[in-house]
């Protein structure tokens, strides 16, 4: 295509090739995202109440639990390591609304723009359409950055809690983590987009996690089974790593074992994420569904 | 370079469908027997639903090609396999020389799209956010889609309103933002499936004006519609598509000079009943009746063609004026689309 004309004739536009034009949709789309965020600000009263909220009634169970005098505590520290059960627990359900929220929100993305009446339009773009994925998760990480630092804060002001270890190993582990948490949504987002609904699948994973992962209580706790079930879910070495280094001072060497598998769970769901995706868009060409509420 | 801006060959798609609903009926063209279906349980016969049904299309560069055809004719199905939205059971086509099925980014590179409906923009963005959106899709350098987009919002008169969110426009000013996204990347092909659905005669009018502009700047344009004046004035060739085929393809003078040889008589009828219709149609010289109802139940547009009106008039006005119903208004006019679609189905294109 011809990039001089200055009246252009159909057919004559000035185009960005290959990757740059790629980047330039990428960073389009979320932008877009980012403006729809805008333009519902709900968001930012889930933002704060739900840091406080959702850990609440795990901690007041676990207070109830270790007795008057806390001693039921010991037990506790003894099979974690960690003395600070009130971070323990927040970490867990961070991690775990982490994954709950990509599931609603990457998860339905693309949901999302067939119910705008918007999909068909994207989709008849010359863009890379895993593109339409991608940049929402880009948007949602952002608004988790953000929710996870306003939980530190509020944990802090509400509950004591005091993050004593290396933020920077922190935030790598949450960069570690990203791509499985995400790669999981992708999936999930393919999903929604064949079966129009998905919300039997989230509880499915929340329950999981939930239970599986140990974002309350140390997994060493459960029967045998479970533990092993647990081994094969990315959450439980997020929890653990992130434990370790927010609240125990663990090193990035001590630290590793957790990272190499989270790097693996990485790969394996953003693959496994972009295969779903490449064929439920087929099979929905096939069948007249992208559009289709 | 080749002649065609669009070409179809043998364009098929069929839908499955699970045996009830196909003995349900649909507007659809045909259904056929496949394999065996397991609906959780007891096996049932697997039907197909023939959306499309063979299309050839040969559009010229430069030509607004109508295609026209009542709802559920099959021709906003050819549009989404056109723009690749739907893939084919069978046949291909080629969009600026480049195959639907093999080349799929090169065609969509070629089109600029506006479907029916008016929820293809975002409208909780502004106009301008729309168009500098849908051209980084495009790969439009921010620089140029900026220059772009503001050239389109004052072509479109939407400059004023450019920085408005979508949800606060009307219906006409948000199909105008829709046809500026078609154009943003300047694409030399367009394909507007219904682009005046439901909008008021004055917005209408407009966009009828602006797809006439754009012919007149070299676009190619794939014009869908169930409006017959539309295609009539737009168009440059039509293709008449039902029940998934193509019936008829020619200029629109040489489609209605094809029944040039009759002529059309519209009545009104008050205290209309479906029995007038199969008396009207004993009267010797009456060809394909159809009737429409006005303004309620009792009042009907009726449209006939005869080799000679003198000689069938007597024996409809006796028909009309019996028992009740009687003629409100009689006009003998030219042919239009309409009465060419009308001859070549037997029913109206609003049936």
């Amino acid at each position: 295509m011809t990039t001089t004309s200055r009246a252009l004739a159909p057919g004559q536009v000035r185009t960005a090739e290959g990757v740059l034009g790629e980047w330039g949709a990428l960073l389009a789309v979320a932008r877009k995202e980012w403006l729809y965020v805008r333009r519902y600000p709900s968001w930012v009263i889930s933002l704060l109440i739900w840091p406080v909220i959702f850990p609440l009634a795990y901690i007041l169970s676990a207070r109830a639990l270790s007795g008057p005098d806390q001693s039921g505590l010991a037990l506790f520290i003894a099979r974690t390591g960690i003395s600070d059960y009130l971070g323990f627990i927040a970490i867990g359900t961070t991690v775990w609304m982490w994954q709950n929220v990509v599931l609603w929100g990457v998860g339905f993305a693309l949901r999302n723009e067939q119910w705008r009446g918007t999909l068909e339009t994207n989709w008849m773009a010359p863009t890379w359409r895993f593109t339409f994925l991608l940049g929402p998760s880009l948007v949602h990480l952002a608004q988790m950055l953000i929710f996870m630092l306003v939980s530190a804060i509020e944990f802090g002001v509400f509950f004591g809690v005091r993050f004593n270890g290396n933020p920077l190993l922190v935030i790598l582990l949450i960069a570690v983590s990203a791509p499985s948490v995400y790669g999981l949504g992708i999936a999930f987002a393919s999903v929604v987009v064949w079966l129009k609904e998905a919300h039997n699948f989230v509880q499915m994973v929340r329950g999981l996690v939930m239970i599986f992962c140990g974002i309350s209580f140390p997994i060493a706790l459960l029967p045998g089974w479970m533990q092993e079930v647990a081994v094969f879910l990315p959450q439980t070495y997020m929890m653990r790593a992130i434990r370790s280094a927010a609240l125990a001072n663990a090193t990035l060497s001590d630290l590793m074992p957790d990272i190499i598998a989270l790097l693996g769970f990485g790969a394996f769901f953003l693959a496994a994420g972009y295969i779903l995706f490449q064929w439920t868009e087929r099979r929905a060409r096939r069948a007249g569904a992208i559009g289709q509420y | 370079m080749s002649e065609w801006a669009i070409e179809a060959e043998n364009l098929v798609k069929k839908f499955p469908r699970k045996a009830d609903s196909a003995e349900n009926g649909s507007n659809g063209a045909q259904s056929g027997a496949g394999k065996k279906f397991w609906p959780f349980g007891k096996k049932k016969e697997m039907t197909y639903f023939t959306a499309v049904d063979g299309v050839n299309l040969q559009i010229r560069q430069g030509e607004i090609f109508g295609l026209l055809g009542p709802n559920g004719a099959g021709k906003s199905t050819t549009i989404r396999m056109l723009c690749t939205l739907l893939e084919p059971t069978s046949g291909t086509a080629r969009v600026n020389g480049f195959d639907i099925l093999k080349e799929p980014t090169q065609v969509r590179q070629s089109l600029g799209t506006v479907l029916a409906g008016e929820r293809s923009i975002y409208w909780k963005l502004t106009a301008r956010e729309n168009l500098e959106y849908f051209a980084a899709l495009y790969h439009i350098p921010p620089a140029v889609a900026k220059k772009r987009a503001q050239e389109l919002l004052e072509r479109f008169e939407l400059a004023a309103r450019a920085d408005d969110l979508v949800e606060k426009f009307s219906t006409g000013m948000r199909q105008r933002v829709a046809i500026s996204k078609a154009l943003v990347a300047n694409p030399p092909i367009l394909l507007l499936d219904e682009p005046t659905l439901g909008l008021d005669p004055q917005a209408a009018r407009k966009v009828r004006e602006l797809i006439a502009e754009l012919k007149a700047a070299g676009h190619t344009i794939l014009l869908t519609t169930h409006y017959m004046e539309e295609a009539d004035q737009l168009s440059d060739r039509i293709g008449i598509i039902d029940q998934g085929k193509i019936i008829a393809l020619d200029t629109p003078a040489r489609l209605k000079e094809r029944i040039g040889q009759k002529d059309v008589i519209r009545l009104e009828i008050a205290g209309w009943h479906e029995d007038l219709s199969r008396r009207l149609q004993e009267v010797g010289g009456v060809e394909n009746l159809v009737s429409r109802r006005l303004e309620g139940e009792a009042m009907a547009e009726v449209t006939l063609h005869a080799e000679n009106s003198r000689a069938v008039l007597p024996g409809i006005l006796d028909r009309v004026n019996y028992n009740g119903t009687r003629l409100v208004n009689m006009n003998i006019v030219r042919p239009s689309l309409e009465d060419v679609f009308i001859s070549l189905t037997g029913k109206a294109l609003r049936d």
